[in-house]
């Protein structure tokens, strides 16, 4: 597994890669996994899918992202990995998915390069502001690690999180805003999607808003998962953009996952939803969720997504968010709820939820 | 391309220009059906209301009930006559809207209408009436005094639109009883009763003013307007919808409401020797491919019993193959992404319990999947569209407990059992909640006269007017000469 990191991070380190160095990497993870991941092996037997039969990425068995709540999804035992990341459950109660990493150094290396590029701009340092708990606090949070990351590495000294175990610390978080404002500095506010509604709500509230210099920069991700109320995205940098004084071209959002260890980037949110893009080391694909197989160009899919920084889990996963092919990224149109039944026949989910009633 | 326009409704007196049309977006993007829905105002709901009422009065409950049986019995022939230019219209609109293969909304209507011609509607209106002239007129009762049955001056319909040609159930009970009748579609099936209504003129012009065919947005004001019109409404839809409209629903006004439903088949040991087994798994097979599962009677679960040559396993298979070679005959509709991604889900979850334990086995191709399970599975809901699950138990008896956690939502059990079992398990099954026992093959085609849902059709729909014998009595006294 070592000699495998190596290459990982010397394919993660390199300017650009070609269709075949992509392929072969994605080929040797897919028969790593299969030989040493057995809940994973059924799974391709299961689909008539072995190393012997897969010849590209493409073709490699997407797991569904429910199996990292169902199965344990990794080459090496569980209690020898250095960190677990688990999602929130925000979807089954309390049936959480976990994703085991032996190392963080891939992880580390995917998110440190990708966040430099489309994050940061050139900028080697800024000031943050952090809009969630601490790696202390969540220690299973992949967000809040990559947080810590971006902190740790491309933050100044005066930066700070403004989230604790006792909730928003606002007024901190305006003092550091204004003194922002005053000195001309850039400053970076990163979190959760829903944090900001909150804290936009408790500026709104005391009637206060904010002017930061050129250069600054929002990132939201996660969306609200019903931690906030649900904004329509286009109100959400509206409401952004008008709190901070900073423009929804500077207004980024983040799409990642627990399940995955590289994260996507679009260029700001000046027009919603904007297009995500990918890093050389993840490529995604548009796929019909019962065959596998991609949809015809243009057309909504479900969205698969390779990353070959999952050395340890699965390369392939298959989410439960809806997209559609743009240029050389995807847009993101929500995810794919249960159908509504029809009529008086009973489907899955009103059957869930009559079953809860 | 441009894709064609279908106008519905069925508005007698108003003028279509003077009312709002909905447009409806139906059908696959490959093959769209755009359907304008008439969106009326409350004055105009009012009217049209006033006008059904007037109408009925004149021409439906001065019938005689045997005289309405015939007019129906005209209309259903007219949409069984393959050159009929109605039923010519319902086979090419029907899959367009629904997205159904053709050939299934072929067959499916054939079986479905010959449950409306004259003598099965006899014996509909005998199921609910031991004497059906009550409807015309008083009848003499045995212990004294006299009875008539009055349908509604108005019964409003809210149809869905699970299954196709669904609205006929209630739109011909409601003329069986003389009401005079205003029908909402469902978004996703507007056909059917726009073009019952506008052949019902045809065949019997005097009726062209008794019934109208309108649509509202779910929850709508329209929707008050029209329940505050009505003496019944009868609604069928998801659980939730149903809670909205009750709440719109004067309390004078009676409410009948079907709601969702959850169905399954049990298979007896009895049923399984090699020899009987096959013809048992195709019937079953039928059930599941019709309509692709989308009806309230269509079966999610089968218990099948162990001990038999053909073991539960070799049933799953059966079924499972027997599916396939359904997929030729009757294709499946397309599913949209979100259905898809749905029955992605409920596969995926078996998949990985068999991964975890070797008591399930899927089987299957991407159209359609069997899952297997060793162990005894409760009754759940599947993801439709031909996935169904197979448990095996020891005894049928075992199934009562499986499905006991159901019970408010039990409605049809597909049966294949040997005639000493059939009452017992009856007593059991209607125990649990259920409230139709049919053969496999059959559950999606219930006979003329079932008790939906285990209601009358036709009784919950009437009021019964009772001159008690002491009037009679009393009447005697007052007669001009003297006894």
């Amino acid at each position: 597994m070592n000699a495998l990191v190596s290459e990982l991070l010397a394919f993660i380190a390199r300017p650009a890669v070609s269709d075949d160095d992509f392929n072969a990497l994605a080929l040797r993870l897919f028969a790593h996994q299969f030989e040493h991941n057995r809940p994973f092996q059924k799974f391709c037997q299961g689909r008539g899918k072995t190393p012997r039969v897969v010849k590209s990425w493409q073709d490699i068995p997407a797991v569904p992202i429910n199996a990292f709540k169902d199965l344990t999804l990794s080459c090496v035992a569980p209690e020898t990995c250095a960190r677990t990341f688990m999602t929130s459950g925000t979807t089954r109660g309390d049936v959480k998915g976990r994703h085991f990493h032996p190392t963080m150094s891939v992880y580390d290396a995917s998110m440190l390069r990708n966040f430099a590029q489309h994050v940061m701009q050139g900028d080697a340092k800024l000031r943050m502001g952090l809009l969630f708990p601490t790696e202390v606090l969540m220690p299973n949070s992949s967000l809040a690690h990559y947080l810590a990351l971006a902190i740790d590495h491309f933050g100044t000294p005066d930066s700070a999180y403004y989230l604790d175990e006792n909730g928003l610390r606002t007024d901190a978080l305006c003092e550091a805003l204004q003194h922002a404002q005053d000195s001309g500095e850039p400053f970076a506010l990163l979190g959760a999607s829903y944090s900001f509604v909150h804290l936009m709500d408790a500026l709104q509230a005391c009637g206060q808003t904010f002017q930061l210099p050129a250069g600054s920069r929002l990132l939201d991700t996660g969306g609200f998962k019903g931690q906030s109320r649900e904004v329509p995205m286009d109100a959400f940098y509206d409401q952004l953009s008008a709190t901070f004084g900073v423009s929804r071209y500077q207004c980024l959002n983040m799409y990642g996952m627990t399940e995955l260890s590289t994260q996507f980037y679009d260029a700001g949110n000046r027009h919603v939803p904007s297009v995500k893009r990918g890093p050389h080391w993840i490529r995604s694909r548009l796929v019909d969720p019962l065959t596998g197989q991609d949809v015809a160009a243009g057309e909504r899919g479900i969205l698969a997504h390779t990353d070959l920084a999952n050395f340890n889990s699965v390369v392939t996963i298959l989410t439960e968010d809806v997209g559609q092919a743009i240029d050389d990224g995807f847009v993101l149109l929500g995810r794919a709820e249960g159908a509504q039944a029809k009529g008086c026949s009973m489907a899955v989910d009103n059957f869930l939820k009559a079953a809860q009633a | 391309m441009t894709a064609p326009i279908f106008k519905a409704g069925y508005l007698p007196g108003l003028n279509h220009a003077d009312v709002a049309w909905h447009r409806l977006s139906l059908g696959s993007p490959h093959a769209p059906l755009l359907v304008d829905v008439p969106q009326l105002s409350a004055a105009q709901m009012t009217v049209l209301a006033q006008r059904v009422q007037h109408a009925s009065h004149s021409h439906l409950k001065t019938m005689h009930v045997s005289d309405i049986v015939r007019v129906l019995d005209m209309a259903t022939a007219r949409l069984l006559d393959p050159r009929d230019a109605y039923r010519q219209q319902l086979e090419r609109l029907l899959p367009q809207a629904t997205g159904f293969d053709a050939e299934m909304v072929r067959l499916n209507l054939n079986a479905y209408l010959q449950t409306f011609r004259g003598l099965q509607l006899q014996r509909f209106v005998a199921e609910d009436f031991a004497n059906p002239k009550v409807l015309d007129e008083f009848q003499p009762r045995t212990q004294g005094g006299w009875t008539r049955a009055f349908g509604p001056e108005l019964l409003v319909h809210v149809w869905a639109g699970n299954v196709p040609a669904l609205p006929m159930w209630s739109f011909v009970s409601g003329l069986l009883v003389k009401a005079g009748s205003i029908g909402k579609v469902s978004s996703a099936e507007p056909v059917f009763a726009t073009l019952f209504a506008r052949l019902l003129a045809e065949v019997e012009p005097r009726w062209a003013d008794c019934f109208a065919v309108v649509w509202w947005p779910s929850g709508a004001a329209q929707e008050r307007t029209a329940f505050a019109l009505a003496d019944v409404v009868l609604a069928y839809g998801g659980n939730e919808a149903l809670q909205a409209m009750q709440a719109h629903v004067p309390v004078t006004t009676r409410f009948l409401p079907h709601g969702h439903k959850l169905s399954f088949g049990m298979v007896s040991a009895a049923a399984l020797s090699v020899h009987k087994a096959p013809g048992v798994v195709r019937q079953a097979a039928l059930d599941v491919a019709r309509y692709d599962q989308q009806g309230c009677y269509s079966p999610h679960v089968f218990y099948v019993q162990r001990g038999a040559p053909v073991s539960p396993k070799d049933f799953a298979q059966h079924l499972a193959n027997s599916l396939v070679g359904l997929q030729h005959k009757l294709p499946r509709r397309v599913l949209s992404l979100e259905e898809a991604a749905q029955v992605g889900a409920w596969r995926e979850a078996h998949e990985f319990a068999s991964l975890n334990d070797d008591s399930t086995e899927l089987s299957g191709t991407g159209l359609s999947t069997v899952v297997y399970s060793d162990h005894p599975l409760p009754l759940t809901a599947g993801p439709l569209n031909r996935h169904v699950l197979v448990v095996a138990v020891d005894t049928l008896d075992e199934v009562l407990a499986l499905i006991a956690p159901q019970r408010d939502y039990l409605q049809t059990v597909g049966l294949a059992a040997a005639p000493e079992e059939l009452l017992l398990l009856g007593e059991g099954l209607g125990k649990a909640g259920v409230t139709r026992i049919c053969a496999l093959g059959a559950m999606t085609s219930p006979e003329a006269g079932w008790h939906h849902d285990g209601r009358f059709s036709l009784l919950d729909l009437v009021r019964m007017v009772d001159i008690e014998a002491s009037t009679e009595r009393e009447a005697e006294r007052f007669t001009p000469y003297e006894v």
